[in-house]
């Protein structure tokens, strides 16, 4: 029999994961964590170096 | 000393009208007085900043400055490691956080010529967007004592509000930095991710974390960032990206910017003085020549939630032995939301980590091949009530921290630069404030748009009645 507390948290947990199964269906095998401050660095602007 | 900006303070010192010394006095003094009420401060250092702002004065009188920082009183976060000072990260642990490192920024402001005068509250282990703390006290907005400062850099909006530091140090893992300044009036920034080092200042979540100023003007801000920024050796995760003169760059012209206000999710059930006062905020930077237009925005709901698993994941294995030995000692909500972590599936964040990526190239390519900049509210709804944000269950509470956070996550989420800056004053006078959201490290195009905005405005100027 679970408490209250552990139906809260596996309700928190299933709803974080169905979030993640949504969008993570199509996600290419390529794609690594990496790939996101390769993102931004990759958005620099281009102008106002100081060095 | 409450009309006091950086700027002014500086160039008083340099015309010696008034020496460090003075000036780190009247932030005491001031402390002294007012902080019983406000609890802005876990630990004030007054022999250290006393013994900091006379052997500045030394410097000075021997013709030596070191720029504009020099005998300026700032203070930081206490999850910010300062030798000699504790680090309680808002626990009830008088020394919790120790690191091998001194916080590198606090460290880079110090050698810049800046006075600390102490550790500020916060939230427990910055968890939390209310400003509420068991251990410490809660800090109260200097605008409306008895509602939030916002959280969890809740000591450091509310300690520049009240004119006890001319500018602060906060961290930013979900808002911690926006919604403390939006609630307060201040203006706080989020860099870039891997903008500022986080070496030596306590981490909540290695991938969502980013350290960050909170001052009364942009130009402030400006300033701040322009010491802390650049590549750290003690932080892997730090940019090698040079750092731009983000102060000289202020002035520059924004006509012909994009400025894109979202018409999905950042205006939904938004108090309705807040929607008008960001909406009149967008408006006036369209009359200085800026192009402001409706934009969609990819769901930032998905944004948050991917946030949340990385976030919560990682929180939990960082203070896995607090949590787990001494549980009894976290506040409840604290306790709740660390619980979720030690649940959530290596796939599960793992994949998170591998979206992050996705959805930040993403979210980049869209939105700013249309824009240059987004201006949304930072929080729903002026500086609520304390005792209403704390009534009923812990589970009300989470949920209602959930809910106030919901416009500053995404962007932690993708690492974008956000800066929250005051925008006016609801009907009974609590702060308004907008976010402007740039691209990643183009924070000189953010606090451009911020700084514009302020020289066309007055809401800055204003100060609370304490």
């Amino acid at each position: 029999m679970m408490t209250e507390k552990e139906d809260r948290v596996s309700a928190d947990v299933a709803g974080l994961g169905a979030a993640v199964e949504r969008v993570a269906a199509d996600l290419a095998i390529a794609e690594e964590p990496a790939g996101f401050a390769q993102a931004l660095e990759g958005e620099a602007s281009p102008d106002q170096r100081r060095d | 000393m409450t009309d006091w900006t950086i700027q002014s303070l500086a160039r008083e010192i340099t015309a010696r009208k008034i020496s460090p010394v003075e000036a780190t006095q009247a932030c005491l003094e001031r402390i002294a007085r007012l902080d019983g009420r406000l609890h802005a401060f876990i630990t004030v250092d007054a022999d250290g900043a006393l013994a900091a702002a006379r052997a500045l004065e030394t410097e000075l009188a021997a013709g030596r400055s070191r720029g504009p920082l020099h005998g300026v009183p700032l203070a930081y976060k206490d999850l910010c490691h300062v030798p000699g000072l504790p680090t309680s990260c808002g626990t009830k642990t008088r020394e919790y956080f120790t690191s091998p490192v001194e916080c590198t920024a606090a460290a880079r402001l110090r050698d810049a010529g800046a006075v600390t005068l102490g550790k500020l509250n916060m939230t427990e282990l910055a968890m939390g967007p209310f400003g509420d703390n068991a251990h410490h006290g809660d800090v109260h907005n200097p605008w409306r004592p008895g509602h939030c400062s916002g959280g969890s850099s809740s000591g450091s909006a509310a300690a520049v509000a009240a004119g006890f530091a001319l500018a602060t140090l906060g961290s930013d893992t979900g808002g911690s930095i926006r919604l403390p300044a939006a609630c307060c009036g201040v203006v706080g920034l989020k860099p870039t991710y891997g903008r500022v080092s986080r070496a030596g200042a306590m981490p909540l979540s290695w991938s969502m974390d980013h350290l960050g100023p909170l001052a009364r003007t942009v130009s402030d801000a400006a300033l701040i960032l322009e010491v802390v920024a650049g590549h750290d050796p003690h932080d892997a995760t730090s940019s090698r990206r040079g750092v731009p003169y983000y102060q000289r760059l202020l002035d520059g012209p924004i006509a012909g910017l994009r400025v894109g206000v979202p018409e999905n999710y950042y205006f939904d059930e938004i108090d309705p003085e807040m929607a008008a006062a960001v909406r009149a905020a967008a408006d006036v930077l369209g009359g200085l020549g800026a192009l402001v237009a409706p934009v969609r925005v990819p769901d930032p709901r998905t944004l948050s939630d991917i946030g949340n698993v990385i976030g919560r994941s990682e929180s939990a294995a960082l203070h896995t032995r607090l949590a787990r030995e001494r549980p009894h000692e976290l506040q409840p909500a604290v306790r709740a939301r660390l619980e979720i972590g030690f649940h959530i599936s290596a796939h599960d964040y793992l994949q998170a980590l591998r979206l992050r990526s996705r959805l930040a190239r993403e979210f980049i390519a869209e939105v700013f091949a249309e824009v240059d900049a987004l201006v949304v509210p930072v929080i729903p709804e002026p500086a609520p009530a304390l005792e209403a944000v704390k009534a009923g269950s812990v589970d009300e509470f989470v949920a209602r921290m959930g809910r106030f956070s919901r416009l500053t996550r995404p962007f932690n989420t993708l690492g974008l630069p956000a800066l929250a800056v005051p925008c006016g004053f609801s009907s009974d006078g609590r702060p308004l404030a907008l976010q402007i959201v740039g691209r990643a490290f183009d924070e000189a195009t953010t606090l451009r748009l911020g700084h514009a905005y302020q020289r066309a405005t007055t809401w800055h100027l204003e100060g609370p009645r304490l």
